[in-house]
């Protein structure tokens, strides 16, 4: 009863002095900020449109605090010289707050409202909360500094909260742009350094009919909203391991029983049925995909199998989904100019940057060289196909095209190729067409590109390696 | 006659090319000339024309045209319980109230002319065809076989200008103008599209093609289908006249250009640009064209799969060997023309002699293309513009039968980039007379061939006489999604 009571007078007593009271009106607002997400659960399930609707303005508001805690500190160094400008920053410093709690509350309503989940989301919204309370605890710290009796402690928080601020704010473009929006145009050799890597963990069932047919079906009608940057549901589809998880909703698949799985009952839903999937007028799966999924669980959903009864020849052999390249708009003057100056044209596959560049050179083949193809290096983030075909390119170019990393269809048919540099393109981890026709390859030297795991398409007609039978094509077929 | 409106509108258009060429100065000639070419590459067009739409699957066509109309139920669409209906008559309600050409109309009765020929299924899907066509036959699996085609019209000319350019009245741009148009050139040697006529036999019925098959209607002439002929001269007074050598060509073609420059900066015709292409691709196919057709340099497996006709100019499986080196070549459109299909009298004695003519060039180029990973990303498409009557024309005996034209199903395929191989589509009641499921008309074709190349059909359009014009309009098209791989 004592110590209650001894306790009770230490927190009057406190309390009574007013910055005291402050630190425990900070402590009050980071409790609460703090609990917050446990009482307002973001559980991957869309709520009431409004609330999504007032959410949707979070990317605007957004760029008031930064605006304004970009500006506190030049304004603190400024006001150094200028006093003016130091009492112009505690304002500033008193409007950030404000600024970050609404833009905060619009984040919640967001993320609530239309029921993304995902690690990125929840990292964003912690540093954001972080964010805020670290801006409380400037609020207290800052008097002090600018009345010239603490000196250290206010900038080193300012500093804090500005990194803070950063990494915030990087979580946030990751999620409206995407994970890679930084990386994408990054410089190989510092891309390198930095490590980024797309590589997902399905990389061991390469080949199989998962890799084949099932994923690429995931990949391209669900992923959108059940993948790496967006959970709805809390569900990913991106992986086999997480496929196989589940989401809030449990188990999606149930090997053996296609019927019995919630993935496949939601894609025959009526169109019209509030749970169908793809949600809000997305593409629906066609009924051969549709047959693909039950026919691919029927037989117990393996990732590795590598043959499924009822799965058709042309399905499983289905092109495997490519990461899109680069957009190149950015370096159309340069790309004039090497047309200008070569010959050889750089091709839009489309009219969608993102399906990259065709590099032909069909009307100077005679006099395209090694060192001509050298010249294209700068463009090979872009290149998606290479037509070399007829061209003077010799073994030495296998150096130049396996930095071509993008490339998925290559071309050499007809040229003096012996193929002793082919195990070169190895690197090449898009290929997925080789053609070698009419060049000096041996069959020894095909040997290292075949253990490529998306090559499928190896082409040596009237070669060394043409065994002379009918069967004159590769298609290797694993 | 020159309204005030065309007019305005020329001017407009040369004002819009004389801005643009500003902007393009100093570009050369090669690929996206002062012109403004629509031909290189989306990337050098305006954002109204940015093609493919789409990724494609296949960068070329190549089209082989059965001229006259062959008898499905005598290649690919197998009937086997006709054998036992010899000469009865034709149930009335299958034909319902169709209107019949005039060369059968009048007949008294339509007598049930079962195939003279046996059936066998070959590869592994199974696929039914007709001994007429060993060579197919091997290829089966490679194969995107339609049963269902069909089309409005049941006389030769509007059946082949719809079959050809989407619309039974001339004046329309064929498919493959449509293409060059959209989707430009790939090299800069050759014609972006170009038709090869096979030489006739006066054995078969022979109905005329015509320029307006490959005609590019409103489209800018450039876009036409340049025909490459069958004899030792493949383009006449391509090659320079005695005495003038290739330098003074040169230089008459530059004083040219610039005569015609002054022309189109006075009147603002766009067909004397057109013209000026057309002057410039001349000259570099004086040697394009001699490499092309030289064919010393085939290996001997090339005359080991196409057979002896290909050594002779102008037979079928000659082209079919010119049209897989223009693949390679980047021609981007090659369209190949077979006449004779037209078997109205006289199946047995003729049918026998067009697939013999046509079997093995076919069966060769396909697999020609696949042997040498062309395949991959060129689409092979084989059809004519109408089938044929299961009834007989004229006489129907044990040994004989005629066949009327019938537009309401025959069989087509296509092959390679962008269609699934070895199916076959679609299926037909038991008289090979009606479409049962899965109809395909001449539009959805064409929708679906567009599709393969990359080509939104619905949106791919030109503004003419005041519409949106498409190759498959007007009535709604569908790309046939159970045909793509």
């Amino acid at each position: 009863m004592i110590a209650a009571k001894r306790v009770e007078i230490a927190v009057r007593s406190l309390w009574a002095q007013p910055r005291a009271r402050q630190w425990f009106l900070v402590l009050g607002a980071a409790i609460v900020l703090f609990v917050l997400p446990f009482l307002i659960h973001l559980d991957g399930r869309p709520h009431a449109e409004w609330l999504e609707f007032f959410g949707r303005f979070h990317p605007l508001l957004v760029h008031l605090p930064i605006g304004f805690l970009v500006l506190l500190p030049l304004l603190e160094l400024a006001g150094s010289t200028r006093p003016a400008l130091r009492e112009a920053a505690g304002f500033v410093l008193q409007i950030a707050v404000a600024a970050c709690v609404i833009t905060l509350a619009f984040g919640i309503l967001l993320a609530y409202g239309s029921g993304v989940s995902g690690t990125t989301v929840t990292r964003h919204m912690w540093a954001g909360i972080v964010l805020l309370v670290e801006l409380l605890v400037c609020l207290i710290v800052r008097p002090p500094w600018a009345a010239g009796q603490v000196r250290r402690v206010y900038p080193v928080v300012l500093a804090v909260t500005l990194l803070t601020l950063t990494f915030t704010a990087h979580l946030g473009g990751s999620l409206t742009h995407g994970s890679d929006y930084l990386t994408r145009y990054m410089p190989g050799p510092m891309k390198r350094i930095v490590g980024s890597s797309s590589l997902g963990s399905d990389a061991a069932y390469v080949g199989s009919v998962y890799m084949r047919s099932i994923h690429p079906i995931l990949d391209a009608k669900c992923v959108a909203c059940h993948g790496s940057s967006k959970e709805q549901s809390g569900l990913r589809l991106d992986l086999y391991e997480l496929l196989m998880k589940g989401g809030k909703d449990g188990i999606v698949v149930k090997p053996k029983n296609p019927d019995g799985s919630l993935l496949v009952q939601r894609v025959t839903l009526s169109p019209g049925d509030k749970h169908f999937m793809p949600a809000e007028g997305r593409t629906p799966l066609t009924p051969d995909e549709i047959s693909t999924l039950r026919a691919w669980i029927l037989a117990g959903a393996s990732p590795s199998a590598t043959t499924v009864q009822g799965i058709t020849l042309a399905a499983a052999n289905a092109d495997v989904p490519f990461e899109p390249v680069g957009d190149y708009s950015g370096l159309m003057k340069d790309i004039r100019q090497m047309q200008q100056s070569s010959g050889a044209k750089l091709v839009a596959v489309s009219a969608r940057a993102s399906d990259g560049l065709i590099l032909r050179t069909v009307d100077v083949a005679a006099t395209f060289d090694d060192a001509q193809l050298a010249r294209f290096q700068r463009f090979a983030p872009f290149i998606v196909e290479a037509e070399l075909g007829r061209t003077a390119v010799t073994d030495a170019s296998m150096d130049t095209i396996s930095k071509f990393t993008q490339l998925r269809i290559l071309h050499l048919e007809d040229t003096a190729i012996t193929g002793k540099t082919l195990a070169k393109l190895s690197s090449l981890s898009h290929l997925t067409y080789l053609n070698l026709s009419g060049t000096k390859v041996t069959s020894s030297a095909l040997e290292p590109i075949k253990k490529m795991p998306n090559l499928r398409h190896i082409y040596f007609f009237d070669t060394s390696a043409d065994s002379g039978q009918s069967a004159t094509t590769a298609d290797v077929t694993r | 006659m020159e309204t005030r409106r065309r007019f305005l509108g020329r001017s407009g258009k040369v004002l819009g090319w004389a801005a643009l060429a500003g902007l393009l100065g100093g570009m050369s000639r090669r690929g996206f000339a002062d012109e403004a070419y629509v031909k290189t590459s989306p990337l050098e067009d305006g954002n109204d024309l940015r093609l493919p739409h789409f990724a494609p699957k296949a960068k070329r066509a190549i089209y082989l045209f059965m001229s006259g109309g062959p008898p499905q139920m005598d290649l690919f669409d197998y009937k086997p319980n006709l054998a036992s209906q010899f000469d009865k008559d034709m149930p009335a309600s299958v034909r319902g109230n169709q209107q019949l050409t005039g060369m059968t109309a009048g007949q008294a009765r339509f007598p049930i002319a079962p195939s003279h020929w046996p059936f066998e299924q070959h590869g592994q899907s199974g696929t039914w065809i007709s001994g007429l066509l060993p060579y197919t036959a091997r290829m089966v699996d490679d194969l995107t076989i339609i049963k269902t085609t069909n089309t409005d019209a049941i006389n030769h000319e509007p059946a082949i200008m719809l079959m050809n350019t989407g619309n039974m009245n001339a004046g329309k741009p064929c498919l493959g103008a449509w293409l060059a148009y959209g989707l430009g050139s790939m090299n800069d040697n050759l014609p972006t599209f170009v038709v090869l006529q096979t030489k006739t036999n006066t054995k078969e019925n022979n109905q005329p093609v015509s320029s307006r098959l490959w005609s590019s209607g409103f489209l800018s002439s450039e876009y036409a289908g340049v025909g490459l002929r069958s004899g030792a001269d493949p383009v006449l007074y391509l090659d320079n006249p005695a005495g003038v050598d290739r330098d003074t060509r040169r230089k008459m073609l530059d004083t040219v250009e610039q005569i015609n420059r002054q022309t189109m900066a006075e009147i603002g015709d766009p067909e004397t640009n057109a013209r000026i292409a057309q002057y410039e691709m001349a000259f570099r196919m004086q040697s394009s064209v001699p490499e092309l057709t030289d064919l010393s340099k085939e290996p001997q497996s090339t005359w080991d799969l196409y057979g002896p006709d290909a050594k002779q100019p102008g037979t079928y499986a000659y082209n079919c060997l010119l049209a897989r080196r223009m693949a390679e070549r980047g021609v981007r459109f090659t369209q190949v023309y077979k006449r004779g299909w037209d078997v109205h009298g006289d199946v047995v004695g003729v049918l026998p002699i067009l697939c013999q003519e046509t079997d093995r060039g076919t069966y060769a180029l396909v697999t020609d293309l696949k042997r040498r990973g062309l395949l991959d990303d060129t689409l092979v498409i084989w059809a004519g513009e109408f089938g044929r009557t299961v009834y007989s024309q004229g006489g129907l005996t044990q040994d004989n039968y005629g066949r009327d034209h019938h537009p309401r199903c025959f069989t087509t395929w296509m092959a390679g980039g962008g269609v699934r191989p070895g199916i076959t589509y679609g299926e037909t009641d038991d008289y090979s007379y009606n479409v049962v499921k899965d109809p395909v008309h001449v539009r959805d074709f064409n929708a679906t061939i567009l599709h393969c190349l990359g080509i939104d059909h619905n949106k791919f359009t030109y503004k003419f006489q005041g519409l949106d014009q498409k190759l498959t309009s007007p009535v709604p098209a569908y790309v046939v999604q159970g045909l793509l791989a």
